[in-house]
């Protein structure tokens, strides 16, 4: 018997899944592998579902986290439930968002090869230490990560940057970059048991906000053309000296010692801001494996599955073969590598990872709203607020400072909430409850009441910050009402 | 007579099933590759389908739906801002190229093969290697530029949302070889004796383009305008291969087909993309007709025979 197995690998990892495969039959003497490469990303994942469309389906399917989801509820996936069972196979195995990603409307769609620990947050030794910072000291907060950026930045005499030290929205895409700072400053982007997208959630709101002050600080123009002369492999900005800090997947151990192998350099968790952030943070990514609808040979597509992913010998090949992590916690895999530098730190990151992507059908146009609500933020494309509304009963002094700012801004202050595109309102006073201690609150939308709003910023309320945690606000309520509508229509069954 | 008639008539029948025979290779293909596809997509385009499960009828409300859709009208006004400033711009400099390789020189047919060479590389190529001329930092076209006075700081092209369409429309300019072959065709059938009496009543090279090579081009012209206009309806490759797909930064370059095809392939709503796909062979339609319907006024056809005569 032959079983058809189309994965995604190309390259090293190519030679990976080869071994994996050559060690599963070794075990299987009537199971033979036929592992085909084919790409998935929006442009050819088309294949996949032509395939299961004709009824000629490979026997198994990689499958990219999100993906399950939207994969399951086109009928494109089989669940696994019965064949867990059987095998004896439970959630507590794995890393929770690994089982977390793979369950959707109560099934079990699929199991994870391998489980990114997203991300790293490794900095350069060498950049630190020729900015006079300690090599050893990496940046605990988003205060600190903000001071050191500063520090490690590099400008040419004509103002053009010659290296940064961070960009917030270029960790692996605006997108990813979103749900990695969302997630660190204390935000949610989705709630499965109601069904709601909440990508405007106030900590969200807050860490773009903050992410968008690097425009105001390096000039987006600027940032923006250092970024399109970054490249990947041997060019990876980070490798090159162009970027001090980043986020990094796991999959940079390998590339590193490949592209870069002298440099000298360490990774932690993820800064978070000082108030109201949650330190240690990160989220998991990776792919998976999964049964495709109409699937020939399911009970040895399964099998390969399970040995694959759950097995301890076969979870103990696809991590030596490929120098990823098993999404099957209890691994023996992780003893081997739990002391290897670098290894360790992103074993520690997975061991207390308790995010993953939404698990909605509408991910993918999710990715994008995210993505675009980072760009039109970044780039200006929202309008700063032309009137605004301070409710202080009494003109505290913070309301006089905040009129004065908002004045600089060019603001035209007006009495009624209703009537103002933002509402200042101290935090403090009756029926506001906003978490993270004294603030003052803003609110964007007319339709929303201080009493009612959800949404605040953070001190200083200089008219710098205010404005850009405007601009977050009105970017990241968009994608929320144009996600929330693709959602509906599709659980509606609608067009 | 009238077993004449019915002998001519079966001979007739016979002469078109024959016909068709022969003919049926080519109907039934297009039947099966054009003509099913296109009607069902029409059907399709009144239906909730994400391919795997049976479509289900839903009125008309993916039409309705895209009038809500902001990105659905950015993605039209960027696709026409690209057709009004990329078609008028590429028939002007592929007339410009013609009438320069039309100039009787040495080495003329190594110029024409020079100006023709982009037109045969793939889009794909070109887009990447459009990518790196055009990059902000390390590409050869600000490095010329920092050498012109006056500019210290160009254009971040296609990573500024202000320069990014603009940048895929100087792209577009690049590809006018195929254009710039039908004009200088179009220009070997303008009448020479014209040319001369014009030149015997002293006219200067300018009035003799304009009086006599225009007109007389007015039919090539038209068909650049007609097929750019429709291919420029459809722009898609370059958008998704230097944009990895994005439409960025800031959706100023999501044209319309790259919004079709997200909506159609990432997020499987092939309903949808049908209407979108109908809405703007609607749009590609009226936009031709127009077209069509005032070519009368400036078009010019006469043989090049009868003006010489």
């Amino acid at each position: 018997m032959v079983l058809d197995l189309w994965h995604v690998w190309g390259g090293e990892q190519a030679a990976a899944i080869d071994e994996v495969v050559a060690r599963f039959e070794a075990c299987h003497p009537n199971i033979r592998i036929n592992p085909v490469f084919t790409s998935n990303d929006l442009a050819t994942s088309q294949k996949f579902f032509t395939a299961v469309a004709s009824g000629a389906p490979p026997d198994v399917i990689f499958v990219d986290g999100p993906q399950v989801a939207p994969w399951a509820e086109w009928g494109a996936l089989v669940p696994l439930d019965p064949y867990l069972e059987a095998a004896g196979i439970k959630p507590q195995d794995y890393f929770d968002p690994c089982w977390q990603q793979c369950s959707y409307e109560g099934k079990t769609w699929a199991l994870t090869y391998c489980a990114d620990p997203n991300f790293g947050f490794v900095w350069s030794r060498q950049a630190f230490r020729e900015a006079g910072l300690d090599p050893d000291r990496p940046p605990t907060t988003i205060e600190e990560l903000d001071e050191m950026a500063e520090a490690l930045t590099r400008r040419g005499p004509g103002g053009e940057l010659e290296s940064i030290g961070l960009i917030p929205w270029a960790q692996y895409g605006p997108a990813n970059s979103m749900f990695t700072w969302g997630w660190a400053f204390g935000g949610e982007f989705y709630d499965p048991e109601t069904r709601t997208v909440t990508a405007d959630h106030p900590d969200v709101v807050r860490a773009l906000a903050w992410m968008i002050s690097y425009c105001d600080r390096f000039d987006v123009r600027r940032i923006s053309a250092l970024e399109a002369g970054f490249g990947t492999q041997e060019q990876d900005p980070f490798y090159t000296g162009l970027m001090a800090m980043r986020c990094l997947h796991i999959g940079g151990i390998v590339d590193i010692g490949k592209y870069a192998p002298d440099l000298d350099w360490a990774v932690s968790f993820l800064p978070a801001p000082e108030e109201g952030g949650k330190p240690r943070s990160s989220w998991v990514g990776g792919w998976c494996m999964s049964i495709p609808e109409g699937c020939p040979h399911p009970d040895e597509a399964f099998e390969l599955i399970r040995w694959t992913c759950h097995d301890p010998a076969g979870t103990t090949a696809a991590g030596e073969a490929s120098g990823l992590f098993p999404g099957m916690a209890t691994s023996p895999y992780f003893d081997q590598v739990r002391d290897e530098p670098h290894y360790g730190a992103f074993l520690d990151i997975i061991e207390e990872t308790r995010h993953q992507r939404p698990v909605m059908p509408s991910q993918a146009f999710l990715m994008r709203e995210l993505a675009r609500a980072v760009d039109a933020a970044r780039f200006g494309k929202i309008a700063p607020p032309k009137t605004v509304a301070i409710v202080a009963p009494g003109s505290p002094d913070w309301a006089v400072e905040v009129e004065q700012e908002l004045s600089g801004m060019g603001s035209t202050l007006v009495a009624d909430p209703a009537e103002a595109d933002i509402t200042v309102v101290d935090a403090t006073s009756d029926g506001v409850a906003i978490p993270h201690g004294e603030h003052v609150l803003a609110v964007t939308t007319k339709a929303e009441t201080p009493e009612g709003a959800h949404g605040y910023a953070l001190a200083p309320l200089t008219a710098d910050h205010l404005r850009r945690w405007y601009i977050a606000r009105v970017a990241l309520h968009r994608a929320t009402v144009n996600t929330q509508n693709e959602l509906d229509l599709i659980l509606k069954g609608g067009g | 007579m009238a077993s004449t008639s019915a002998r001519r008539s079966r001979g007739w029948l016979r002469t078109e099933l024959t016909g068709l025979l022969f003919s049926s290779p080519a109907i039934i293909g297009l039947a099966a590759v054009m003509a099913y596809p296109v009607a069902a997509s029409l059907y399709y385009s009144f239906c909730n389908y994400s391919v795997l499960k049976p479509p289900t009828w839903v009125g008309t409300a993916n039409y309705e739906r895209l009038l809500t859709d902001e990105l659905f009208w950015t993605s039209l006004w960027n696709t026409l801002y690209f057709a009004a400033f990329s078609v008028p711009l590429g028939i002007i400099v592929a007339f410009l190229l013609a009438l320069l390789l039309n100039v009787k020189v040495r080495g003329m047919t190594v110029y024409r093969t020079i100006f023709y060479i982009p037109s045969i590389v793939p889009m794909v190529a070109s887009s990447v290697l459009w990518i790196w001329l055009f990059n902000p930092q390390y590409g050869a076209v600000n490095a010329l530029l920092r050498h012109v006075p006056g500019i210290s700081d160009p254009p971040g092209w296609l990573s500024d949302p202000a320069w990014a369409k603009p940048t895929i429309i100087l792209w577009s300019i690049w590809g006018v070889g195929n254009t710039v072959v039908i004009f200088l065709a179009g220009l070997q059938g303008v009448p020479q004796a014209l040319y001369e009496a014009a030149e015997v009543d002293g006219a200067s090279p300018w009035q003799r383009t304009l009086s006599i090579t225009v007109p007389y081009m007015t039919p090539y012209l038209f068909f650049a305008l007609v097929m750019g206009l429709i291919g420029s309806f459809q722009f898609f490759t370059p958008a998704m291969v230097m944009t990895n797909g994005t439409g960025g930064p800031a959706d100023s370059t999501m044209f319309y087909a790259l919004n079709l095809f997200h909506r159609a392939f990432s997020d499987f709503k092939m309903g949808y993309a049908c209407a979108m796909a109908w809405v703007l062979f609607i749009l590609v339609v009226i936009a031709t007709l127009v077209v069509v319907k005032s070519s009368a006024r400036y078009v010019y056809y006469e043989s090049a025979d009868e003006g010489a005569v």
